[in-house]
């Protein structure tokens, strides 16, 4: 946790009486924000709270409707895309959640991508890899500068993309989210640098809906509902559920922890399953009726079991049984005729197609159902989406909005959903609750509880130790690709989970 | 969105059009003729019955650059399965299976080998365009009198048959892209290819299904060419693929897959077609004709992409 920084410190970026308004809402009303030299302002909200917009204008991406932002002391003035430059000029810099980094190139062209030093349209290697080895080292990685970026871990990627921002005298970084896919222990190298880049006397800007990395690198959080700010606070004696509380505004409630069902027959039984590299030896069984969680680190080989299930990766040995019978030659729709259903990870690239309508992504897991002769029924299709709408509490206007126009938390119930119109016994959810707000976290647990009560049986995949004693009937845990232990409730517990997964990963 | 700014793409063309149509009808002598008009829907035909599979193709985030030498290669074997006294129905039977084989490979290259689709069709092109060619010695293959060929390009009720063919073949397409699970499929295979794999669809099928279409269309083509030209040309047909594909993305269709209209194409056919038709008849210099038709499909697709942008930048 960081102490407070002094109030004579320069004032770096200022908003005052702010309001930007997009068709129909009201995205940021009448915001004032400071922020001085060697703050770590955190940036607290929900989805839609008016962050982005916040940071929008921050970084001259946008013009508020009404309102100035002042940078370093100098209004912005500039419009269209020369404001945003214009921020720039004055050192404002971002990293964004989604990594923008060139794969098949060197960590040190990437960091200076389309700046290289040289002369004449040649590129002065020596002083590319100086430079990058000058960028890296100030945030303390040891990250070899030549080694193409498809070669690092997502923790590494990140970093890189922090290292970018720093050529060129910034005086203001933002920080979107850039733990939101990563494991703690992978989390803990990127808060080490933002501690370093803050300690340098640069401003920062940091979004996150992680609370136990807010207390240890911010000293100060501001918290955004419903397109205001509400609150900014010093994070040195602040109580986690008051800003809980501020967050949420009135709806702020406790889930109660699982108690376990009577569970039904077994569905689901796998043997020794291995997958060359990753996947040695792992046996389990799922009933129906039972949530069972898996844990372990990033990279622990947990989206791995999921996808050698549903036949989408090959399994190199082990044998996987649905209702007492080998199933073998497994593909996708073999699974998803057997009654399973699988939503993956990354919900951007794999689970959601962004240009159709909520209606179209509920039920592309079953057309039949609302098909009749061969011809769709625009009826059907509505009604079968509003059920699902309604079963998940999913916030859309209408059954045929852009499913793109929605938040996070609705978006991934939607993917969860469709399973839910095609009727799956076996729910196979990989990272649900990932870069999803607080509320829509808790909603997704109640769902997936509601589900199991109906019989349903989950295999829900986490690496939010928190939420899975607010979910599951047992955990496993997995670690170095074998399941390290094994725990049912009532009698899961966090720490025994961290402790677990980290166990032997010192070696 | 409004409902409106939903389908600007499509009024923005549909005024594009009457724009065409005022400055022609005002400098092209003949051109608002009856006789002009009806060749107008022919030429339409020529380009659109391709241009709706392409649509599918398009939207689903592949290419296919076979059209003109799938086209010209049918038309010639037509011809030489009806010089060998093949019956004319059980011929076009013949041609229409043809198609869809030969557009199979394509897609069997593309979704069972990711073989690109463009490298997979351009292979297709070249290859079609050398075997007709060698068949023939680039020489026509006539059929002399045929009864059934010739009611192919005999007008009924003063409508061309190649454009009431080309509009029964859009409403079949219009209503497969909007009412039917294949339709749909397309949409989202091409929107996010890996989510729709992940939900069930058979991504693979759906890839083979569009370039079979795409096949069977161009054999369409292909027997209205024979029709037209009373011969199986080898030569013929040649750069209708650039016309289908700019026809399609002039349209609306996003080459990038997943957004695009079997409204907007037709709206797109008809745009490319009134400008050659009108061109013509202005007299312009043959070789000018491409050029203004080159800056005029760039132009209309630059006009797209800013007002999609504008779109865009309004939902922030």
């Amino acid at each position: 946790m960081k102490h407070p920084i002094p109030k004579d410190r320069p004032v770096i970026a200022r908003l005052e009486g702010c309001t930007k308004r997009y068709p129909g809402v009201l995205a940021l009303d009448s915001a004032d924000f400071e922020l001085r030299e060697g703050q770590v302002r955190a940036l607290l909200g929900k989805n839609g709270a008016g962050k982005s917009t916040l940071i929008r204008l921050l970084t001259g991406a946008e013009e508020p409707d009404t309102g100035t932002v002042t940078i370093d002391d100098t209004p912005l003035s500039a419009s269209g895309a020369q404001r945003a430059a214009e921020a720039y000029g004055h050192g404002v810099r971002v990293v964004y959640q989604e990594l923008s980094l060139v794969p098949d190139m060197s960590v040190a062209e990437n960091l200076f991508l389309g700046r290289w030093p040289g002369r004449g349209g040649m590129i002065d290697m020596t002083a590319l890899h100086q430079e990058a080895r000058e960028a890296l080292d100030s945030l303390g990685l040891d990250i070899d500068p030549d080694q193409p970026v498809s070669s690092l871990s997502p923790a590494e990627r990140q970093l890189v993309e922090i290292a970018r921002v720093l050529p060129g005298k910034p005086r203001m970084v933002i920080l979107d989210e850039p733990t939101s896919s990563l494991a703690d222990a992978e989390a803990r190298k990127v808060l080490a640098a933002v501690d370093r880049i803050s300690a340098a006397g640069i401003a920062v800007v940091y979004v996150s809906h992680r609370m136990n990395e807010i207390r240890q690198i911010a000293d100060s959080v501001t918290v955004m509902r419903d397109g205001r700010i509400i609150e900014t606070v010093d994070v040195e004696g602040a109580d986690t559920q008051e800003i809980v509380r501020l967050m949420l505004g009135a709806s702020g409630k406790e889930h109660a922890a699982v108690v376990p069902a009577q569970p039904g027959p077994e569905i689901l039984r796998v043997d020794a399953l291995s997958v060359h590299p990753k996947i040695a030896d792992v046996s389990f069984s799922l009933r129906a009726g039972q949530v069972l969680g898996i844990a372990g680190l990033l990279g622990s080989g947990r989206t791995e079991i999921l996808e050698a299930i549903m036949g989408v990766r090959p399994a190199s040995g082990g044998s996987v049984s649905v209702d007492g019978k080998p199933i073998s030659g497994r593909h996708f729709r073999k699974m998803k005729g057997l009654g399973f259903g699988f939503t993956p990870e990354s919900r951007k690239d794999a689970g959601i197609v962004p240009l159709l309508g909520v209606d179209e992504n509920t039920i592309a897991t079953d057309w039949s159902s609302v098909t009749r002769s061969g011809v769709l029924q625009p009826g059907l299709i509505a009604e079968a989406t509003r059920r699902v709408i309604e079963r998940l509490h999913v916030k859309t206007a209408r059954t045929d909005s852009a499913i793109s126009t929605l938040s996070g938390g609705n978006q991934q119930k939607v993917v969860i959903g469709r399973w839910v119109h095609a009727g799956s016994r076996v729910l196979l959810l990989d990272e649900p609750t990932r870069g999803v707000d607080v509320e829509a976290k808790a909603q997704i647990y109640q769902i997936v509880r509601e589900l199991a009560a109906e019989g349903k049986a989950v295999l829900f995949v986490s690496s939010e130790i928190e939420e899975l004693p607010l979910v599951c009937d047992r955990v496993l845990v997995l670690r170095e690709g074998r399941i390290a232990e094994e725990m049912a409730a009532p009698d899961i517990h966090q720490d025994a989970i961290f402790a677990a997964c980290l166990a032997s990963d010192a070696a | 969105m409004s409902r409106l700014g939903k389908h600007m793409n499509e009024l923005s063309l549909f005024a594009a059009i009457v724009l065409l149509y005022i400055i022609f009808g005002l400098t092209a002598d003949g051109f608002l003729s009856f006789y002009n008009q009806t060749n107008i829907l022919r030429d339409a035909a020529t380009i659109g019955i391709a241009a709706w599979a392409a649509t599918l193709i398009i939207i689903a985030g592949d290419i296919d650059v076979s059209t003109g030498p799938m086209v010209a290669f049918i038309s010639v074997i037509l011809a030489y399965l009806i010089q060998w006294g093949v019956p004319t129905v059980g011929a076009f039977v013949l041609a229409i299976v043809l198609g869809g084989l030969l557009g199979s490979i394509a897609g069997v290259l593309r979704a069972y080998f990711d073989v690109p689709s463009f490298v997979a069709t351009l292979g297709l092109w070249s290859a079609l365009r050398g075997l007709s060619l060698y068949f023939t010695d680039a020489l026509p293959v006539s059929i002399g009198r045929n009864d059934i060929v010739d009611m192919l390009d005999r007008p009924i009720f003063g409508l061309p048959p190649a454009a009431i063919i080309m509009i029964v073949l859009f409403a079949v397409f219009w209503f497969v892209s909007k009412r039917t699970a294949f339709g749909r499929s397309v949409f989202a295979v091409g929107g996010n290819a890996q989510a729709a794999f992940l939900s069930g669809i058979n991504v693979r099928r759906i890839r083979v299904t569009i370039f079979v279409l795409a096949g069977m269309m161009a054999a369409i083509s292909g027997m209205l060419l024979l029709a037209r030209l009373g011969s199986g040309n080898a030569t013929a047909a040649s750069g209708l693929e650039f016309d289908v594909i700019a026809a399609v993305v002039v349209g609306g269709t996003a080459l990038s897959g997943g957004r695009g209209s079997m409204l907007g194409t037709l709206l797109g056919v008809l745009v490319i077609t009134l400008i050659g038709n009108g061109l013509i008849l202005l007299g312009i210099n043959a070789f000018i004709q491409e050029v203004v038709r080159g800056i005029i499909i760039v132009a209309a697709v630059l006009a797209n992409i800013y007002a999609i942008k504008r779109g865009a930048a309004k939902k922030g």
